[in-house]
């Protein structure tokens, strides 16, 4: 198979995936709109826990950093804000003394 | 939504995903890096950012190249990194008031950030969510372009620790959404769920399978309680 063969396949199952569900609106019943009230909660979670680690022993820094940067998104609700505040704390600690 | 009468729109969605182009460029730069490293051209490179755009399944699949994979191989590993983007889909079309027609673009350009920064904030039309998915979009290609010329003068985005931003930015939209004890357990348990099942199973799977998990734990726990609201001005603000 060559290497635009493959391509081809990649980007038929990665559009295939985001349009899948996008394709129509449909009309759920109140359990699935419940359920959907909650993924985003769920994805959002998922999308922090296992990348929080990080791949160089820094855990310690780096959740220090995140709990940081939640105080300041639940203070400021501005994503940059929560950001930049979390990123300073992390590389502030970096530093050794 | 007409998108000349709503042009505002487009630059506020455009604009409200800046603070994650800091996270985004470094890792194009790698990925572009990691490409020519592994025998990708440079048109190579740039079609895997322009027509698959999912960053971690075009590191993926540069590795598996490099390793000379077979494509079905390489294939079935980028299915199972982005089948996530099937629940993404299925919010954001009910999220968002969209025509037949605009409905594969919102779909081509829909990225874990895209969702995240589109449903954390306000706005539901087409011009804003497709500002947002174009605002990395853009950025995500224009690094690639430019990682490939530089080559390997680029630092490594896990020593520059720039990684954290992912998770900062999905926990930054996270928390405003928890106004419920129930919101927060979904939350809490999401994360355990994710945890465990990250160190088991390749990229996007414990993504779908938490985000499925969740959800019906919190449509279980939410079963007698009226019917959910949105609450817009529980939502990120914008940057501008």
């Amino acid at each position: 198979m060559t290497f635009w063969l493959t391509l081809a396949g990649m980007v038929a199952v990665t559009f295939g995936s985001r349009y899948a569900g996008l394709v129509r609106r449909t009309e759920l019943p109140e359990f699935w709109v419940r359920f959907l009230h909650f993924v985003p909660i769920a994805v959002f979670a998922s999308l922090v826990t296992p990348y929080l680690e990080g791949d160089l022993g820094e855990w310690g820094i780096r959740v220090t950093a995140a709990a940081v940067a939640a105080f300041a998104a639940w203070r400021t609700r501005q994503l940059w804000v929560a950001i930049a505040v979390g990123m300073a704390v992390f590389w502030l600690s970096r530093i050794p003394f | 939504m007409d998108a000349h009468t709503s042009d505002g729109a487009f630059r506020r969605g455009f604009l409200a995903m800046v603070p994650l182009w800091l996270g985004v460029v470094p890792f194009a730069l790698a990925y572009a890096v990691t490409a020519r490293g592994a025998g990708l051209s440079l048109v190579e490179t740039q079609a895997l950012s322009a027509l698959v755009f999912a960053g971690s399944a075009q590191f993926t699949a540069v590795g598996l190249f490099a390793a000379g994979s077979a494509g079905a191989s390489i294939v079935l590993t980028t299915l199972l990194l982005n089948i996530r983007h099937l629940l993404y889909g299925v919010s954001v079309g009910r999220q968002f008031d969209l025509s037949r027609r605009q409905r594969p673009v919102a779909a081509f350009f829909l990225t874990d950030e895209a969702f995240g920064v589109a449903s954390g904030t306000g706005e539901r039309t087409f011009s804003f969510l497709l500002g947002v998915e174009l605002s990395l979009f853009i950025t995500w290609n224009l690094a690639t372009f430019g990682g490939f010329l530089l080559g390997s003068a680029i630092p490594d985005p896990t020593e520059l620790g720039v990684d954290l931003i992912f998770p900062l930015a999905f926990l930054a939209l996270l928390v405003p959404m928890l106004r419920t004890r129930i919101e927060l357990g979904v939350a809490v348990f999401s994360g355990l769920l994710a945890f465990g099942l990250h160190r088991a199973l390749p990229g996007g799977l414990p993504v779908l399978l938490t985000g499925i998990a969740g959800s019906l734990l919190g449509a279980y726990l939410t079963r007698h309680d009226p019917p959910p609201e949105s609450h817009p001005d529980d939502a990120v603000r914008e940057v501008a």
